[in-house]
């Protein structure tokens, strides 16, 4: 039915369209890469506000270093941006349903589900604002940066809606046990930080801390005779 | 110790020495900031005897075109233009905040509590000016809390009131015993009642500062040079110092003899006359967030930006430390930035994860036949933290340990080869009394 409706609204790509792979044609291709694109951004944004609660709370990833979970979180936030983009354009071209440009951007102004696209809109919003900031972090005010970066958890939650309602594909079979599981590990997450708020180092005692981690006892009779492992073993410790 | 003459009223900390080093000639005035006849505190009296009241402009903003024809710079360390900070501080439409900042943090500097004994007025009279140049009524003096210190200033304050010579009052603010608390943001956080710890810039503390409020800071000899170019004009202040680094400035010399001296001397003053060199092999230059220098290159340097940054290292606020041929460079280095390391306020990852490493690592390098991996380490790590703090507290403890691991470079052989110059000898850089320390230091 899907390729009737779009082969009468654009017969050209029908014509070509013709030769089938599971049921993937040049006219179902675009809805497709926006399906696929949709739920790989939904992995990456989860995995980046999973990393971004553990470098707030200057944790670690086993047997790495600190500063690549920072490294992680950024990184993975622009590829997630590179996802996102690739997702809403897909769609905007996808002749099935006809979206505006602006309802990319604005939200609740799309003709077609207007409150879940609108939702999408939103995520996506706060998602560019988040990643300007961030690259503009040197030259602007840190509360500025701050106060955003709060918005990410509403954006995350903003996008799973969109992706529960706007289409059908996380209601069932595989996807869906992957929806829950991205819900539940943000939920850990979340749970996970505000049970730590209250257990980190003080400020004051934080350099000392490490001093006394780098530096066991370095007594005489132990010079020349290998470090203390621990030590040694993540020397990029810096976040 | 030799003074001037003698010091009536010992100051509680290493004392001023007054040197002429007139290069050449027209800055035959020197000392400006200190007395002419040694260390004695200048009342009141005395001083409105040799400078006559300070000269208010009657209106704000008329100081500021005269601060920038004679091109004086921050004597903090930073060497800011001075003009840039009043301008913006002046324009903004909230009511600033004016600071006189006297915390001295570095423990090799002892030329802003000198000043504050021996010329408290100077400092008093730019704060005042300053005030007016920006219009400000609320004024303060941040020092350490030194009771005697405090005491003089108290009564210089007392005293220029019954005199009737202030356009504002002056109140003093305690600053805590860190390294950082002089540093400005830091300053706007303690006397906004907060801990004394850096914030991260932007906004600078001249846009939003104490209580959010537009708020200058000025080092005290900064504004003692204000008060003098208010009285004595631009070009006076330019026939000292070079005409891209005008005036004097106090310096905190530490020869290697362990004599320890405040003076005041021409910018461009040749570093061998400030310095005994023979006997010594590296001069730091800066203070513990600045480099060091080869003995052989500082004889050939005057006290300048344009000479010092050329090898890395930089003027700042006027610290330079000979030190003698016979100790070890890298044990010294290494006990100061593990100082340096206990110094960070513990906000910024790359600070405290990374400083506390780099000391240790020095702390290896110190050490006979070091692990060969500590230097690449050190090196990775010092990359890894430039840049990446809310103050400049990383850049300027890896810069300092970098110069040391370039200017000590035969030592290290010395030291692989389970040799050190000067093993367990009586530390010679100076550093506060070892304590321990905890919350209450930072407010």
């Amino acid at each position: 039915m899907r390729t009737t409706l779009a082969g009468s609204i654009c017969p050209a790509l029908t014509a070509a369209g013709k030769a089938t792979m599971n049921g993937i044609t040049q006219s179902t291709a675009l809805w497709y890469a926006s399906r696929a694109t949709g739920v790989v951004s939904l992995l990456l944004l989860t995995a980046v506000v999973l990393l971004g609660v553990l470098v707030n709370r200057q944790g670690r990833l086993p047997g790495l270093p600190r500063f690549v979970v920072t490294g992680l979180h950024r990184n993975l936030s622009l590829l997630g941006v590179a996802f996102v983009a690739i997702h809403v354009l897909t769609a905007v071209l996808d002749p099935y349903v006809t979206i505006r440009i602006v309802a990319i951007v604005v939200p609740f102004s799309s003709a077609y589900k207007p409150l879940w696209l609108g939702l999408g809109a939103i995520s996506l919003d706060v998602v560019l604002a988040l990643i300007l900031t961030s690259l503009a972090r040197a030259r602007i005010s840190r509360r500025l940066w701050r106060s955003l970066h709060w918005l990410s958890y509403a954006a995350w939650v903003s996008a799973l809606v969109h992706s529960l309602t706007s289409s059908t594909d996380l209601h069932s079979g595989a996807l869906l046990y992957l929806a829950i599981a991205c819900s539940l590990a943000v939920v850990a997450a979340v749970i996970w930080r505000m049970a730590h708020a209250g257990r980190e180092i003080p400020r004051e005692e934080r350099a000392a801390a490490t001093l006394a981690m780098m530096s066991p006892d370095r007594a005489p009779q132990t010079r020349g005779t290998p470090r203390d492992g621990a030590s040694r073993r993540d020397p990029e410790n810096v976040r | 110790m030799t003074y001037g003459t003698t010091v009536p009223h010992p100051a509680p900390f290493p004392g001023p020495q007054q040197r002429h080093t007139s290069r050449n000639g027209p800055a035959g005035d020197l000392p400006r900031l200190l007395p002419v006849h040694g260390a004695v505190p200048v009342d009141l009296h005395t001083h409105l005897s040799r400078h006559e009241a300070p000269p208010y402009f009657g209106h704000s903003g008329r100081l500021i075109p005269v601060l920038k024809a004679a091109g004086l710079t921050g004597r903090g360390g930073a060497a800011f233009p001075v003009h840039r900070k009043l301008r913006a501080v002046a324009e903004a439409r909230t009511q600033p905040v004016v600071i006189g900042n006297g915390a001295e943090g570095e423990p090799a500097s002892d030329k802003d509590k000198s000043l504050l004994w021996i010329s408290p007025h100077l400092v008093l009279d730019g704060l005042q000016l300053a005030a007016e140049a920006v219009g400000s009524q609320a004024v303060a003096l941040y020092v350490h809390r030194n009771a005697r210190l405090q005491e003089r200033l108290r009564a210089a304050i007392a005293e220029r009131a019954a005199a009737r010579i202030d356009v504002a009052p002056v109140e003093i603010i305690d600053a805590p015993p860190r390294f950082l608390a002089g540093e400005e943001s830091a300053l706007a956080n303690r006397i906004s009642g907060q801990p004394a710890m850096p914030r991260f810039k932007p906004p600078r503390v001249f846009e939003r500062g104490v209580v959010g409020r537009p708020t200058l800071v000025h080092n005290v000899e900064t504004l003692a040079h204000i008060a003098l170019i208010a009285r004595y004009g631009p070009a006076w202040f330019r026939a000292a110092g070079t005409p891209e680094e005008p005036g004097s400035m106090l310096c905190t010399l530490h020869q290697t003899d362990g004599r320890r001296d405040v003076v005041e001397t021409e910018l461009g003053t040749p570093l061998r006359d400030l310095l005994r060199l023979d006997g010594t092999q590296a001069v730091l230059s800066g203070g513990y967030h600045g480099a060091w220098v080869p003995a052989a290159d500082a004889a050939r340097m005057t006290l300048s930006n344009e000479h010092l940054q050329a090898v890395g290292a930089f003027v700042g606020a006027g610290v330079l430390v000979g030190l003698p041929a016979d100790r070890c460079g890298i044990a010294e280095t290494a006990r100061v930035a593990r100082y340096l390391a206990l110094e960070s306020a513990g906000q910024c990852g790359p600070c405290f994860n990374g400083l506390p490493r780099i000391a240790a690592a020095l702390d290896e390098v110190a050490s006979p036949r070091p692990d060969p991996r500590a230097i690449t380490d050190m090196i990775r790590w010092a990359g890894l933290v430039e840049g990446r703090g809310a103050c400049h507290h990383p850049d300027g403890t890896t810069r300092f340990v970098r110069s040391a691991l370039h200017v000590f470079r035969d030592e290290i052989a010395n030291h692989a080869a389970g040799r050190c110059v000067d093993p367990g000898r009586e530390p010679f850089l100076p550093l506060p009394a070892d304590r321990a320390l905890d919350a209450a230091d930072w407010n």
